[in-house]
């Protein structure tokens, strides 16, 4: 596509970054099929190719508003368009560079400030989130539904315990991370008991906190880079002395962010390359299992449990589109004798992208719906995913459980146990 | 000529404040976009050298709303241009300087999905995949599959008269819609066709299909449905030698054989393809062809085992067959991402859509090898070669001053040639914005004038979608006058 | 030829001034269809021959004068056809008749009608002009699509003088099978194989006996077979029996009581109309030999389709006219193409509805 920068961004990295994004694009619009606002919404505005337009206007000097804010605010960045894209435009950095732009061009109103700060000091914090769900769950039956929706529900099986060190040569680290051990806390558990099965010793590093994606996509970069340099020095001894294998990302949200670390710290001299070598190290659960496909295969069989019982997986954006995993926990549970329910539009998100469930609830909670209508298709007994924020989202709407993937797995392997 | 003048001609007056006041009174106030902010996205489709702000944007949700916008737009003469996907690569969604672009995306109920007639009744809205999709579990489907299926929508499907890798058998669009329910510009509702094979009086249902917007604004359509055979196979034949690659398509149609697809594409286009879809195409060959076979297992054995034997007659240097289902959509992924991934090349390309007889395929790509030196332009070759449909995609960059002109030019002599050659400007693109002034070099100003006859029929003001399509007489007689001296003088 | 068109031009000019209507006939064969010709007769068979055709690019051209039947030697020579059939209804048929009539036979359901197979017309229209649309190439969405507007219009908007057609291979194998079943079942049975993917090339009930024919390669003929069932007729017999359906000189057509074609979707129930019927298409095209026209027309319009007064004396057509009646806006539109292409209503004026 045709571009003319303006002045004010065209020589700075950024501006040559995006220039070269936006010039990738030849408008052919195969993104706007796959994109889950597009498809509710019908609006140009609303789907990758429009939002590409909007921020090459704004690049290119043109006034923006509320409009272009607005717009930008709905995508989810969930990234199916670039699975979608044939000619390999970046979306997603373009959108990042955009929205940079666009925060200081458009002012919030007061309240969105003021939430996003709430969410960009809360949500990372154990202290402050744990008392906060657990007083929201005693007052979700006072509060009117529409608020008490909000107020996120533990999903996934009750936490059984870790397993008893069984000092296995092999170790891997597990995130912690900052939501899921105070509202899913048996996702590292049960990783935990599967590894243990196959040899592994997991172990987490209390201090590794939040990844730093929250903030990250909240516009506050550098809380965000600290959230970031707080994770690397909690991890760096282990992977120093040789201790560990790696890293287990049990939520594919963080996984893709912890991915990227290398890339995210790039200009920071003192952790450029400790951050690229964690990221390099760090693998999703369903990775680190299917790379002991063999022994996995046998304990399966020895448990000698096949229930059939059929099951609906959702595979999260971060999973399928940002880190291009696809087919792999579809494939593990198949061989723990699962039987996975067709889903239609299985690229489409399920709404929580984030913190878009409260940025954009209306649009969220459609595509909650849509997603579990999809699943639920073919009377499924549960529902599946892998990462903590699509677990919640979708089990605020849903009667049938939501389970993180590994649960699954972990307990077919202790049928017989 | 400027290419913009058709869509920015001033003989429309139209006094924007009372036209918003009188759609805001029809519309809810999210279906209008008016602000210039919010319309620049729609100032183009998937031409993007043709870009023109729109007066306004309406979005509406329903039938009755797109009537209420034509007919606010009939009384106060105001040009309506409609647009479904917007992937069309003719420019024939580009909006009109003083009209309204009536989005039809939201427009995307599928209606009814009969598995006992084969029929499916679908919004204009819907993508032309999701009928597919939806027709999928009774094993039925809808044939034609233009390589924007993912994203393009029936309306604009019928509005183009799309055609796909699979026409040759299966045929195009007005092969397979049975009835188009629609708004003349008078904002009356009609159908053409039905629910029956045929319909009486004059075949309009026909003429509905490629008319590109400018007879009426669809608003429902019923498509036949086909029931899906029980194997497709496809075999990936390479050529060392373009020519070898042409007389193999003869070769094969001389067989006896009608293919179920049969694609073929050159170096550059493998090139821009491969590295990115990883289709299995061989990155050495100069030219592969894409043979498809489809219907029981013993027809398609026996079909694939007379297209190799034709193949390798012809001199292919190698020859795979896809083994199961996921192989063969993967090699034809790559043949139907071309386009696009052509944009991993280049900033920008045109994609250019003449159809010539098939025994001058070689000669064709000889022919644009030369324009391509002379212009100094690169061009990718991905040819429909069992209708003698050529997509050469011409490569440029739109940021280097004069290289848009260059690959107009470059354009407009394959246009030329393909008329020369005995076919004709496009296949299955339209005429849209983009060649509206070439159809000077294939029609006679008799015939363009009876093509404006025609159009006032259905709309005595012009005023759907104006300016594409069918040149004005008066462009007409400019390019025949530009032409004069020229070696391809159009006829008279 | 040019002397011919030329003389043409001259007739239409001298007609178009003089208020005249011009009867454009060819073989004559297909007289007896539509709406009976007014004014003075232009004969055209004399504009004959093929034009071009190599079978390799699966095309075509012809004259519209030329024979049918030439026109189906010449491709037959090469293994072609024109697969949807056409039937001829007389040893005179023209090829320029064929498309004026738009007529299709046994095979229209499984592979298209004559306007599926139109690529290209030349045309003589009202003002004297001759006029090319379409081409001889498979894709040409270059203005609009004339050439199939042209199709089945009944020379009322102007003179055919050239067509181009797609044509394809003939089928390798071919058979025909026979079922002893109700009217309802038939229905039934045929909806629910075209829903499959059977080689299925054409279908009749009448009677209680349900006749189908299998075509394609010979694997997959042979495959159908043992899938379907029914009893097989002899090649002879089942061409003769094809052949009868198409020229309509099979027993059920003969005789001098009105034919009533109805078009309806396939699905469409048995219809409460009175007299024997035989059914076509898969179900889509319905014969009727008797009743009243007014109900068979809103039985028609009630299934979903039209129906047509095939055959029938000029009294009864001039009482129930021939073809269904449009609604408003599309007679509109017609009006307004017919004085498109023929501005002084010369050509075959009131063939198709009156005043057109």
């Amino acid at each position: 596509m045709q571009t003319n920068l303006a002045d004010f961004i065209k020589d700075t990295p950024a501006g040559r970054e995006a220039d070269a994004i936006l010039r990738s694009c030849v408008h052919c619009g195969f993104c706007t099929a796959t994109c889950p606002t597009f498809q509710l919404l019908g609006d140009e505005l609303d789907g990758p190719r429009g939002r590409i337009y909007l921020i090459k206007e704004m690049l290119e000097g043109q006034a923006v508003s509320q409009t272009t804010q607005l717009h930008l605010d709905r995508c989810l960045s969930c990234r199916a368009c670039e699975t979608t894209c044939p000619s390999g435009v970046r979306y997603h950095r373009l959108l990042e560079i955009g929205r940079e732009v666009m925060e200081e061009r458009v002012p919030r109103p007061l309240v969105v400030r003021a939430t996003r700060f709430l969410l960009c000091e809360a949500l990372p914090r154990r202290w402050i989130f744990r008392p906060a769900v657990a007083i929201g769950q005693l007052m979700r039956p006072l509060l009117p539904a529409a608020l008490a929706e909000k107020v996120p529900l533990a999903a996934g099986g009750a936490a059984r315990p870790w397993p008893r060190r069984a000092g296995h040569k092999r170790r891997m680290i597990a995130l912690a991370g900052c939501v899921q051990p105070i509202l899913t806390p048996n996702t590292n558990a049960a990783t935990a008991r599967v590894l243990d099965r196959l040899g592994i010793e997991l172990i987490e590093a209390p201090a590794a906190n939040c990844c730093g994606a929250l903030r990250y996509h909240l516009h506050a970069q550098e809380k965000a880079l600290d959230d970031m340099r707080q994770v690397i020095d909690a991890w760096w001894p282990d992977v120093e002395s040789g201790r560990v294998e790696g890293f287990v990302m049990t939520a594919s949200g963080c996984g893709e962010h912890v991915r990227e670390y290398g890339k995210l710290l790039k200009d920071d001299p003192a952790y450029a390359d400790k951050a690229a070598r964690i990221a390099a190290m760090t693998r999703d659960a369903c990775e680190v299992l299917a790379a002991e496909q063999e022994p996995l295969a046998a304990l399966l069989r020895q448990a000698g449990a096949d229930s059939g019982e059929r099951v609906a997986f959702h595979s999260p954006c971060t999973l399928q589109h940002a880190q291009k995993i696809r087919g792999v926990v579809e494939a593990l549970l198949t061989a723990a004798g699962y039987r996975l329910a067709p889903v239609a539009d299985p690229h489409l998100c399920c709404g929580s992208a984030g913190t878009y469930s409260i940025s954009q609830p209306v649009l969220a909670g459609q595509l909650r719906d849509n997603k579990l209508a999809a699943m639920n298709a073919a009377s499924p007994a549960l529902l599946v995913t892998a990462n903590i924020g699509c677990q919640t989202h979708l089990q605020s709407g849903s009667k049938v459980p939501v389970r993180h993937w590994i649960e699954l797995i972990d307990e077919r392997l202790n049928v017989g146990a | 000529m400027s290419i913009e003048s058709s869509v920015a001609d001033r003989r429309f007056t139209v006094d924007r404040q009372a036209l918003i006041a009188s759609l805001r009174a029809v519309l809810p106030e999210q279906a209008l976009l008016v602000e210039e902010e919010e319309m620049r996205p729609y100032e183009c489709d998937g031409l993007t050298a043709y870009r023109q702000l729109p007066l306004i944007v309406a979005l509406p949700a329903d039938e009755a709303q797109v009537q209420a916008i034509v007919k606010v737009c009939h009384a106060l003469k105001v040009p309506v241009v409609a647009r479904g996907a917007a992937t069309g690569l003719s420019g024939g969604a580009t909006p009109h300087r003083d009209g309204v672009v009536v989005s039809l995306a939201k427009l995307k109920k599928i209606i009814s999905v009969d598995p006992v007639s084969r029929t499916a009744v679908v919004q204009p809205g819907v993508r032309n995949l999701s009928v597919s999709e939806a027709a999928a579990p009774y094993a039925l489907y809808y044939a034609p599959d233009p390589s924007s299926q993912i994203a393009c929508t029936i309306g604009g499907n019928v509005a183009e008269n799309a055609g796909g890798v699979h026409c040759l058998k299966y045929g195009l669009t007005v092969h397979n819609v049975m009835r188009v329910r629609g708004l003349t510009i008078d904002g009356e509702i009609v159908e053409f066709g039905n629910a029956a094979l045929d319909a009486p009086g004059y075949d309009l249902l026909a003429l509905m299909n490629g008319s590109e917007g400018l007879l009426a604004v669809i608003t429902e359509v019923t498509v036949r449905l086909t029931p899906k055979p029980e194997l497709a196979q496809v075999v990936i034949a390479s050529f060392g030698d373009v020519r070898q690659a042409g007389d193999a398509v003869a070769g094969i149609i001389a067989a006896g054989i009608i293919p179920a697809g049969l694609e073929m594409m050159d170096r550059k286009a493998i090139h821009a393809v491969e590295p990115y879809v990883n289709a299995g195409y061989d990155m050495d060959a100069a030219a592969i062809l894409l043979c498809e076979s489809d219907g029981t297992p013993e027809e398609v054995a026996e079909e694939i085992g007379r297209m190799t034997a034709v193949l390798e007659q012809s001199g292919a240097s190698g020859i795979r067959v896809s083994q199961d289902e996921a192989e063969r959509l993967r090699f034809w992924a790559g043949r139907k991402a071309a386009f696009p991934a052509v944009g991993r090349m280049t900033p920008d390309y045109l994609c250019m859509d003449g159809t010539i007889p098939r025994k001058r395929l070689a000669e064709m790509l000889d022919a644009i090898n030369r324009l391509s030196e002379k212009y100094a332009l690169r061009c990718a070759n991905v040819f429909h070669a069992g209708d003698g449909n050529l997509h050469p995609l011409i490569m440029y960059d739109a940021n280097q001053p004069g290289e848009l002109d260059r690959a107009l030019a470059f354009g407009a002599a394959i246009l030329e040639l393909s008329v020369k050659f005995g076919g004709t400007i496009t296949g299955e693109h339209g005429v849209g914005i983009e060649k509206v002034d070439v159809m000077a070099e294939q029609f006679s100003l008799a015939e363009i004038a009876a093509f404006h006859r025609l159009k006032a029929a259905f709309d005595e003001h012009g005023l759907l979608n104006p300016g594409k399509g069918v040149p004005t007489l008066a462009r007409c007689r400019e390019y025949t006058l530009a032409r004069v001296g020229s070696a391809t003088s159009p006829r008279s | 030829m040019e002397g011919l068109i030329e003389n043409w031009i001259g007739r239409v000019a001298d007609a178009a001034s003089a208020g005249r209507s011009l009867a454009i006939r060819g073989g004559g064969s297909k007289a007896f269809y539509a709406c009976p010709e007014q004014g003075e007769v232009l004969e055209v068979s004399g504009h004959r021959g093929i034009v071009a055709y190599e079978p390799t690019e699966l095309v075509v051209t012809a004259r519209a004068g030329t024979p049918l039947r030439e026109l189906a030697a010449a491709l037959a020579e090469k293994g072609q056809w024109l697969p949807f059939e056409p039937p001829h209804f007389g040893a005179s048929a023209t090829v320029g008749g064929m498309f004026a009539a738009g007529l299709s036979g046994p095979r229209r359901q499984a592979v298209g009608a004559l306007r599926d197979y139109v690529l290209g017309v030349k045309v003589l229209n009202g003002s004297g002009e001759v006029l090319s649309f379409g081409g001889q190439v498979m894709k040409n969405v270059a203005g609009y699509d004339v050439a199939r507007l042209f199709a089945g219009s009944l020379g009322t908007l102007g003179v055919v003088l050239e067509v181009s057609l797609k044509v394809l291979p003939l089928p390798v194998a071919e058979k025909s099978l026979r079922f002893s079943i109700d009217e309802a079942a038939a229905l039934g049975k045929l909806n629910a194989w075209g829903g499959r993917p059977l080689p299925i090339s054409a279908s009749a009930w009448h009677q209680g006996v349900l006749t189908l024919r299998l075509s394609g390669a010979a694997a997959a003929v042979a495959a159908a077979q043992r899938h379907l069932g029914g009893e097989e007729l002899a090649a002879g017999l089942a061409t003769a029996f094809w052949e009868s359906l198409r020229e309509q000189t099979y027993a059920f057509f003969a005789g001098d009581a009105p034919l009533w074609r109805l078009s309806l979707p396939s699905v469409a129930p048995p219809q409460p109309l009175p007299g024997s019927t035989l059914i076509e298409w898969g179900g889509a095209q319905r014969w009727l030999r008797e009743g009243d026209g007014r109900a068979i027309r809103v039985a028609a319009a009630r299934a979903g389709g039209h129906a047509t007064l095939f055959r029938a004396d000029h009294a009864l057509k001039a009482s129930e006219g021939v073809f269904q009646p449009l609604p408003a806006p599309l007679l509109r539109i017609h009006r307004q193409l017919k004085r498109a292409f023929d501005p002084q209503g010369v050509f075959n004026r009131g063939r198709m509805y009156p005043g057109l």
